[in-house]
């Protein structure tokens, strides 16, 4: 299990307090898991995506992620429409371990509203949260 | 209340090099190393993987009423249990077999060894050395038995996979001798020097052990008991000694993946407080096809009686690795949408695929070009009524439902019971 210290927090991203992170670029707004979640979920084997085109309100329940550990559910950071979905994981579920915040990216919102973005976690307020688990 | 967890030996060991800690049974063990558990899994099954299992317990039995004392209480009839020539245990093997109550109903299942003549070592599972010790203790009705807890006197470790041998081969003393009629289910040496038996086996600096040709994997393999002194030694000379070979730690994850595809059941999830019957398992009862049983035994009149009455147990295996988690929905269902049952073990094997109508493993012989598995479903199932094997039945979690065939294997081609010799080579 990683040490808080060894964990990779990237600054320029926001976190929830279910470990998924979101990081706006232009008008939309990527999301994955955390070097957390991946760490505590051991290795990921399978991954349940939302369709593009498809809605979901902050904190519905949008997609599973199936680990050797157990099969987990993944939140939605912030409501909005899903424009993209990362087609490799299909393939590679493994990449959500190997690099979370890159090319185990998992999908792409375009946003409801600039607010619920604002007022997820930093990476200051996330790194807190955690030494309090 | 918080309740504090024991430790095995290796505790420091496992956090520094990167184990993610779990609570099991009374113990704080190691899920995954850093090369997780699917890597850990695969390695069993292509090179080698070491696993701390010192949090199972021991009991040792001496005494010229033991194997009296031993035939009422455990589910093998000692007499006839050994080899396809159903022969008695003798000095130097093991046998698989449960401790049940009256009811039929499993207390706990054990592998029994037999050192000398009266002298047997019982390891059962985690914190249940205690509970059977006075179980023991309560039916010997006058026979002469000492009954010892040896738990936490005895360092274990197994050592699983087909490059098991060579690895050993490399840091016993006199491995030719050692390995010589080593049969499945056999063991030789003892972990404490007093013993006659401590010379049979003992490592290169004259560390003596007991080294048994058993495990948990359904792999090729040995399970090692050694003093507490001597336990960090003996795991960082495995690692050491193996590097070239690709021997990594396992935790408890790879562990209960590579048992499940292997065909055993973990106590008190797969067998437990009900009767022990209609499961997968009966070569750990005694039974003698003209008669029944071929002993009496305490639970066995209870089986003998309530045949008609007992759930059924089944192995399954799916059709693509999704699993589901066994939670208070998750259920076994009928074609009518009915409960018929209960999930009692839902694992992934990753080692297994299904390629057209058959399952193969990565060691299969005999598996397709470029065979790349990504894994099964599987566990086990306990069901109001029979259901044929090739059967699909549907399970299901809170979140999803899948289906899945009712059968008699899971992982194939395992090598926990291939010839030694062919293992060195």
């Amino acid at each position: 299990m990683k040490e808080l210290n060894d964990l990779h927090l990237p600054d320029d991203i926001r976190y929830t307090d279910d470990h998924e992170w979101a990081q706006k670029t232009g008008d939309t707004i990527k999301i994955g898991i955390s070097d957390y979640a991946q760490d505590q979920l051991g290795d990921i084997v399978y991954v349940e995506l939302p369709q593009i085109g498809s809605g979901f309100d902050q904190k519905q329940q949008c997609g599973t992620i199936e680990s050797v550990k157990a099969v987990s559910e993944m939140y939605m950071p912030i409501g909005g429409e899903v424009i993209a979905i990362n087609p490799d994981l299909e393939g590679a579920p493994e990449l959500l371990n190997k690099d979370p915040y890159g090319r185990g990216w998992m999908f792409e919102v375009k946003p409801a509203g600039v607010s619920e973005y604002e007022q997820l976690m930093d990476k200051k307020a996330y790194l807190e949260m955690l030494k309090g688990l | 209340m918080h309740k504090t967890l024991k430790r095995t030996l290796l505790y420091d060991w496992h956090v520094k090099h990167g184990a993610n800690m779990a609570p099991f049974g009374e113990y704080e063990m190691p899920l995954w190393y850093p090369a997780g558990a699917r890597e850990e899994h695969l390695s069993v099954i292509t090179r080698a993987g070491l696993f701390d299992t010192s949090h199972m317990a021991v009991i040792a039995a001496a005494g010229a009423g033991t194997r009296d004392l031993l035939q009422l209480c455990f589910s093998k009839d000692l007499q006839c249990c050994t080899g396809k020539e159903k022969a008695p245990l003798t000095p130097g093997k093991c046998v698989y077999g449960v401790f049940l109550n009256q009811k039929g109903e499993v207390l706990d299942d054990a592998i029994l060894y037999q050192c000398a003549v009266d002298q047997y070592m019982i390891v059962v599972n985690s914190g249940k050395g205690q509970e059977i010790l006075y179980y023991l203790e309560t039916h010997k009705n006058g026979r002469k038995t000492e009954l010892t807890d040896l738990s936490g006197q005895i360092g274990k470790l197994d050592v699983q996979g087909p490059l098991s041998a060579k690895i050993l081969n490399k840091i016993i003393n006199r491995p030719d001798q050692v390995f010589a009629n080593m049969r499945y289910f056999s063991f030789k040496g003892y972990f404490d020097e007093a013993s006659e038996l401590a010379d049979q086996v003992r490592l290169l600096d004259r560390t003596p052990l007991l080294l048994s040709r058993t495990g948990y994997t359904g792999e090729f393999g040995f399970e090692i008991f050694v003093r507490p002194e001597h336990f960090k030694k003996v795991w960082e000379l495995i690692i050491e000694s193996s590097k070239d070979m690709g021997l990594i730690p396992c935790g408890l994850a790879a562990r209960d993946s590579l048992r499940t595809g292997a065909m055993l059941p973990l106590s008190h999830q797969d067998i437990g407080p009900w009767l022990f019957l209609n499961h997968p398992w009966p070569f750990a009862l005694p039974y003698n096809e003209k008669y029944g049983f071929s002993k009496k035994f305490i639970g066995s009149e209870a089986l003998e009686k309530q045949t008609n009455h007992a759930d059924h147990t089944y192995a399954f295996a799916g059709f693509d690795l999704r699993k589901i988690t066994i939670c208070y929905e998750s259920a076994v269902i009928d074609q009518d949408g009915k409960c018929m049952g209960q999930v009692l073990t839902c694992v992934t094997d990753m080692a297994i695929g299904r390629h057209e109508d058959r399952v193969f493993c990565i060691s299969s012989p005999d598996k397709p070009p470029g065979f790349k598995p990504a894994g099964l479903s599987c566990g086990y199932v306990k069901v109001d009524r029979p259901l044929d094997i090739g059967r699909i039945i549907r399970i299901k979690d809170k979140r999803r439902e899948i289906p899945v065939m009712i059968v008699d294997n899971i992982r194939p081609d395992r090598t926990a019971r291939i010839d030694i010799q062919k293992m060195l080579f």
